[in-house]
């Protein structure tokens, strides 16, 4: 895994399950959230659960204001860049617009060999559901944010519903977009509840989650 | 279709357009962003009206305006945004004219805040504008049903020639779900839309869309024809769940989100052996009276649980008619009740610990 991940990809793909699971599995020390698009189910409800782990939050909300509804994006986002003996996961906006707010470090960014910008794709939300619209968001995401996308997951689910087939299906169309971008799957995800139902070997490292910024009932 | 991954919003959106929503009219507001948003993308595609418009009174009147030339129209918006469409929303009642009104309440009053809520209840089910008006309420508590619910209030809607009101909160707004939306709704016995200001035809007389009833006597009968529209709908088409309630001991009253959660509840509850059951409105307004007289004997107390101060208590106390002592849990501000707490409120009324 690079120093720093930037996670991308529409709202719902599960950016922010993923990241927080990420951070937690690979002890990352940074999370920084520049979700500015979406005020709810963001990773900034997990403060105590960062805390504990030694993860430091970079946060989307003005300090004390979590709920205000105001884009905020926090200068201190722009640290993992700079230092470089800290790792950090950036867990963008959905949709292009989101992503937008990257272009603020186009500075900073200059060691292009330590940054993963992966996309993260769920063929069951209907904006990636095929190929075609998938690498046509791809092709928008890079050209809103000045970056190349180096890797793609698979997070094709439906939720409680996932079945082993849904993930391959997901695989074979996550494939197709793979090999005609030239582009790695590096994570298939299974969530941990399913993991003792898969047989299949999916492609790139198998990220096995829990349901850590969804509630139980959800 | 086979299933696909669903935000609340975008479902709700999708279901109106699979419904044949021939227009969309709205004003931005939090937690309901996204709906008009997908709308604003994807009307357009299918050859229907969407307009941002400059402030939800221009909404609700466009709506007004697009219903009375018998389209098939909607309007979106959260609590304070509803709070200015009721002038809107009385006037397209008095009129009698089909609409649809989604509501992804959020925290009051006043502005209030952006997290999920229940607090415009009253607003829903008692008017909430001027006169003797009812909505047609319904309130679903997860994606599947929201999306059956807003295919189908179009037909309601014009069937009674009256506002249908969807009241979510923000939860089920911003949740994310698998929906199958080409699933099946009932059909409803429609006739055409004669009423119509729709320029002048030879197929019907020239059409006024009206409110205004100068002559006392011509309100009054105007009124009593109202009147007729809401009493069908309570006698007919109050709709509700009874879930888990054989050998229940208590009765969890909740809808919409609370519902769901209320789910998880009675499934602690059985893990400690206590039996506990949901009635769930489905209808706000008719409020489901009739599930209270099918409740078992085995019942012994009920529970609201809403995320309000207790304004769905009121029309449990009607419905209930001083049978059961009526027990009540309620959060607000926008925190939603952990199903633990529910559950730890269930426990301190079985054990006496609770009081009406």
């Amino acid at each position: 895994m690079k120093r720093i991940t930037i996670l991308s990809g529409y709202y719902g793909s599960g950016k922010s399950e993923i990241s927080v699971n990420l951070a937690l599995q690979k002890h990352i020390d940074y999370i920084v959230d520049l979700d500015i698009i979406n005020p709810y189910f963001r990773s900034r409800a997990l403060h105590e659960l960062f805390k504990e782990k030694g993860i430091k939050l970079v946060e989307s909300t003005i300090e004390n204001m979590p709920n205000s509804d105001m884009p905020y994006i926090s200068r201190k986002g722009v640290y993992p860049f700079i230092d470089k003996s800290v790792t950090a996961i950036y867990d963008l906006g959905g949709t292009e617009n989101g992503a937008k707010v990257l272009i603020q470090y186009q500075d900073q960014i200059k060691d292009f060999d330590e940054i993963d910008f992966i996309c993260v794709l769920n063929v069951f939300r209907p904006e990636t559901s095929n190929k075609k619209d998938i690498i046509d968001s791809i092709i928008l995401l890079e050209a809103q944010t000045q970056l190349k996308v180096t890797g793609l997951i698979n997070n094709s689910n439906l939720i409680n519903e996932t079945t082993e087939e849904d993930i391959i299906h997901g695989e074979n169309i996550i494939k197709s977009v793979s090999e005609e971008l030239n582009l790695p799957i590096l994570y298939t995800v299974i969530e941990e509840s399913k993991k003792k139902l898969i047989k299949h070997n999916f492609l790139g490292e198998e990220l096995v989650i829990s349901r850590i910024v969804a509630r139980k009932w959800l | 279709m086979s299933k696909v991954l669903m935000k609340g919003n975008e479902a709700m959106a999708l279901a109106a357009i699979k419904a044949g929503c021939d227009a969309f009219y709205g004003y931005p507001i939090t937690p309901q962003n996204e709906l008009p948003e997908y709308l604003s993308k994807h009307m357009r595609t299918h050859g229907r009206a969407f307009v941002q418009s400059e402030s939800e009174v221009a909404a609700i009147n466009m709506v007004y305006g697009a219903a009375g030339a018998g389209a098939r129209v909607m309007t979106s918006s959260s609590s304070p945004g509803i709070a200015l469409k009721q002038e809107g929303i009385t006037y397209i009642a008095g009129a009698e004219l089909p609409a649809v009104i989604i509501n992804v309440m959020r925290g009051g009053p006043g502005l209030g805040g952006i997290q999920p809520s229940q607090a415009d209840y009253n607003q829903i089910t008692r008017g909430g504008g001027n006169g003797d008006y009812s909505l047609y309420a319904l309130a679903p508590e997860s994606l599947q049903e929201t999306v059956d619910l807003i295919k189908e209030s179009f037909e309601i809607a014009d069937y009674f020639r009256n506002p249908v009101m969807i009241a979510v909160d923000g939860l089920i707004g911003q949740m994310m779900e698998p929906v199958d939306v080409d699933r099946e709704v009932k059909k409803w016995d429609l006739k055409p839309k004669t009423w119509a200001a729709d320029g002048n035809r030879k197929d019907h007389p020239k059409n006024i869309i009206n409110s205004l009833y100068l002559d006392p006597q011509d309100l009054e009968n105007h009124n009593i024809k109202l009147q007729k529209k809401y009493t069908e709908m309570k006698e007919n088409h109050q709709r509700y769940e009874l879930i888990n309630m054989e050998n229940a001991e208590i009765a969890i009253v909740a809808y919409g989100s609370v519902a769901r959660i209320a789910r998880t509840a009675i499934e602690i509850l059985a893990e400690k052996g206590i039996k506990a059951g949901i009635v769930r409105p489905i209808t706000i307004f008719p409020f489901p009276e009739k599930a209270f007289k099918e409740l078992p004997s085995s019942v012994e107390n009920l529970l609201v649980a809403e995320m309000s101060m207790g304004q769905m208590l009121q029309d449990v106390k009607l419905a209930n008619e001083c049978r059961l002592p009526i027990h009540f849990y309620g959060r607000v501000g926008g925190i939603v009740p952990e199903a633990e707490e529910i559950a730890q409120k269930v426990i301190d009324i079985i054990g006496g610990q609770s009081h009406e």
